[in-house]
């Protein structure tokens, strides 16, 4: 959701490349200057999403005939409505090729014939802005549509068309990650799928060098005593703590030196869970020495609140709750101690039902 | 003089702005669930904030002078605020949809609102409002 999926480039290129001459025409043009500015904005954006469509052709023409054929018949149908703008059934037509190019990719989402990227929503977005402007009555046009009920359903129509298409996409991607992306906002390192005898000794040696390395830290006063301080709410299932001194000093997958570690929130206080290896830099994944076995992961698109130090996720047209950011933090690898039957020892989330019944202990 | 669209146009994109502030509200509350109580708080903020657009929207539509101040101040400092996140190495999403709904639409909006004409049509810098 949150990539330009390789063969979409093509498309993003060419509506950006559309935009300038669609403004520069629309200036320029006599019977455009006279419609209202609405107007002229709604023509500029259904001639970007038109030049989309048909840069998407030739990508779809071998896999998927039927979809090049009907990007062919949008793009042609986006210039056409954009040239033709004193025509009578104009705002209709418009707004129907609109809400039906909108709907026929949200069905393409939902039925995973296409794969939701940037591209895709950004596209939607143009769409949707176009929609608005085309239906939004412009000072003494058409008097009809200038009335209270016709603006309460244009304010109410339009916000739940982007609900829909936000929330469609989001499901979607949440429900059917790709296989760099196990859980909500983490991409994993890549690496060979199967591990070899090599790798699979060197992540027993990792992990039995943390353990045992971390094994004082399983009363959390010594956690303390080292640096460590709870990164969130202590009233949640389990928290992250950090040392910061252990993270500006840079050591990287060093069992002694862990920048963090990971406690469940337990009735007669912290249990450990594990550590945690943290990079300094996004983008700079650590030393794989176990292959697949203890790929790194790093949180991508995640609204980050100084209040509290609480995170949520980004959401698909890239915004936060209000007084969060949105950040990347630097890949991490886990090294859980306790028993992790989902995911094993360098899972990227530990177990909730394991967290669970240490929490009720 | 009045015949102008452009607050017309300005109200669709702050309808679609407040649309992105109250799912971004909405998105927050599984997180409170989860035992995030700030997300709560902000998620209220989220949705009052998309509430204050809307209200702003109708009445920039109805030509008050406050709403075109109140959404100029808004949207320079989101437009202000994204820059900033695109260029501090926070690794903020920087793709199109990002770009589009957090730094080009106000932008526009700023646009749209701006000069001496919109001034004018507002009823500002002396000229009769319609």
């Amino acid at each position: 959701m949150y990539d330009i999926a390789p063969d979409h480039a093509i498309g993003l290129i060419a509506g950006l490349v559309a935009a300038p001459f669609a403004i520069l025409g629309v200036r320029l043009s006599p019977i455009h200057r006279r419609v209202p500015v609405t107007v002229q904005i709604a023509c500029v954006l259904m001639v970007v999403t038109g030049v989309i469509h048909f840069a998407l052709i030739p990508v779809h023409l071998d896999s998927d005939p039927l979809t090049a054929f009907l990007f062919l018949g949008n793009g042609i149908a986006f210039l056409a409505l954009a040239a033709a703008v004193q025509w009578r059934w104009w705002r209709l037509s418009s707004s129907a090729l609109l809400v039906v190019t909108i709907v026929a990719y949200l069905f393409y989402v939902d039925a995973r014939l296409e794969g939701p990227d940037q591209v895709g929503l950004a596209t939607k977005l143009v769409e949707l802005t176009a929609l608005g402007m085309v239906l939004v009555p412009a000072p003494g046009e058409w008097q009809l549509r200038d009335r209270p009920w016709y603006w309460a359903l244009l304010a109410s129509a339009l916000p739940a068309l982007l609900v829909l298409s936000g929330g469609t996409v989001w499901v979607q991607a949440l429900a059917h990650p790709d296989a760099r992306h196990v859980h909500a906002g983490a991409v994993l390192q890549s690496t060979n799928e199967v591990p070899t005898n090599a790798q699979q000794a060197a992540a027993t040696d990792l992990y039995d060098q943390t353990a045992a390395a971390i094994a004082p830290y399983a009363d959390w006063h010594n956690a303390w005593a080292a640096g460590y301080r709870p990164s969130g709410s202590t009233s949640m299932p389990s928290t992250h703590w950090f040392n910061a001194a252990y993270g500006k000093a840079g050591y990287v997958m060093d069992p002694r030196h862990p920048q963090g570690l990971v406690y469940a929130n337990s009735h007669h206080g912290p249990v450990l869970l594990g550590a945690l290896f943290q990079m300094t830099h996004i983008g700079q994944f650590g030393p794989d020495p176990g292959g697949p076995l203890t790929a790194w992961h790093q949180h991508e698109n995640i609204c980050f609140s100084p209040l509290g130090l609480e995170f949520s996720l980004m959401t698909p047209y890239a915004t936060c709750p209000f007084g969060a950011i949105d950040v990347t933090a630097p890949p991490m690898l886990h090294v859980w101690i306790v028993d992790n039957p989902q995911g094993g020892r360098f899972a990227v989330d530990i177990d909730p039902a394991v967290v669970a019944a240490i929490d009720r202990t | 003089m009045s015949q102008t669209s452009r607050p017309e146009a300005a109200f669709v994109l702050l309808v679609m702005q407040a649309t992105f502030w109250l799912i971004a509200g909405l998105s927050a509350l599984p997180f409170v669930l989860g035992g995030e109580v700030f997300m709560l708080l902000l998620a209220a903020l989220s949705f009052a904030l998309a509430a204050f657009t809307i209200v702003a929207a109708i009445h920039l539509v109805r030509r008050r002078r406050w709403a075109r101040r109140a959404v100029l101040t808004l949207e320079w400092i989101c437009a202000i605020g994204s820059l900033l996140l695109f260029v501090i190495p926070l690794g903020a999403n920087k793709g199109p949809v990002s770009v589009l709904a957090n730094l080009v639409l106000p932008v526009a909006m700023i646009l749209l609102l701006r000069g001496k004409g919109m001034r004018a049509r507002f009823g500002i810098a002396g000229e009769a409002p319609r």
